[in-house]
């Protein structure tokens, strides 16, 4: 057990050193994989360039307007911005971060996408999300479970978050059969 | 991890309604377009990885849920 808490403490800190550490995004590139024209038109370039997702939850997810939605391991906040066009006004969008310098860089691309009135970023970790209880219609996230050492405590605390009848829709990768110890032992794969 | 890990993991966390979709090769180009692979690790799986499976080393899913009323 012990063994098992310092591995998962060292998963955390190499995935959030390495995040830490990065100069920007995955770019353009990636982003026209995920997104169309019309919904990178509703992010601001910064968002844009900020992108790290494996996929595009919000085309998915039937966000509607006054609905309020977390965005678990939010970035640049390229989700959060449009998940915050899609619930409007008179809805909510939180975008959690485990970065307080990537959750001013959220604020700065809402300002400019002009959603700042109804999208805030708090910093925190999906293992510990720093909502009430049943305060969410709907978790997105991109990317971000398969970072975590405890996936089932994260996944925990989405089911906490979330009101009852509430949905998760998440982008992540999954990986058939084993990957070859070298890759799979790597203390920098963790971090992709 | 696997699909059905996923999944089982969500309904382990309550959920119902579980539905995976959306599913996309993701290889090793397109992880190195990302500035979390470093160049190392990207080379490590060019090296280890067999070429046949380079271009589908994980898949890119959508996944769904509800928490019951």
């Amino acid at each position: 057990m012990a063994r098992d808490l310092m591995f998962q403490q060292e998963i955390k800190e190499t995935v959030q050193r390495a995040y830490a550490a990065i100069a920007t995004g995955a770019g353009e590139t990636v982003a026209r994989r995920h997104y169309n024209d019309h919904e990178l038109a509703e992010v601001p370039p910064g968002a844009v360039q900020w992108a790290l997702g494996v996929g595009n939850p919000v085309r998915y997810a039937r966000l509607e307007s006054g609905q309020a939605v977390v965005d678990v391991g939010s970035g640049g906040g390229i989700d959060t911005i449009l998940a915050a066009r899609r619930v409007g006004p008179e809805g909510r969008a939180v975008g959690l971060d485990v970065l307080e310098e990537m959750c001013e860089r959220g604020r700065r691309h809402a300002a400019q996408a002009g959603v700042e009135g109804w999208t805030e970023f708090r910093q925190g970790e999906m293992e510990g999300i720093p909502l009430p209880d049943e305060s969410v219609d709907m978790a997105i996230s991109n990317g971000v479970l398969n970072l975590s050492a405890r996936k089932s405590r994260a996944l925990a605390e989405i089911f906490r978050v979330l009101r009852p009848g509430g949905r998760i829709c998440m982008a992540d990768l999954t990986v058939e059969g084993e990957l070859p110890p070298e890759v799979a032992n790597d203390h920098s794969a963790w971090a992709g | 991890m696997a699909e059905r890990v996923f999944a089982g993991k969500l309904q382990r966390a309550g959920f119902t309604d579980v539905w995976v979709g959306g599913h996309r090769p993701f290889g090793i180009d397109q992880a190195a377009l990302y500035p979390l692979f470093t160049p190392e690790v990207i080379q490590l799986m060019r090296d280890t990885i067999p070429a046949d499976h380079q271009d589908h080393v994980a898949t890119g899913v959508i996944v769904k849920a509800r928490r019951p009323r």
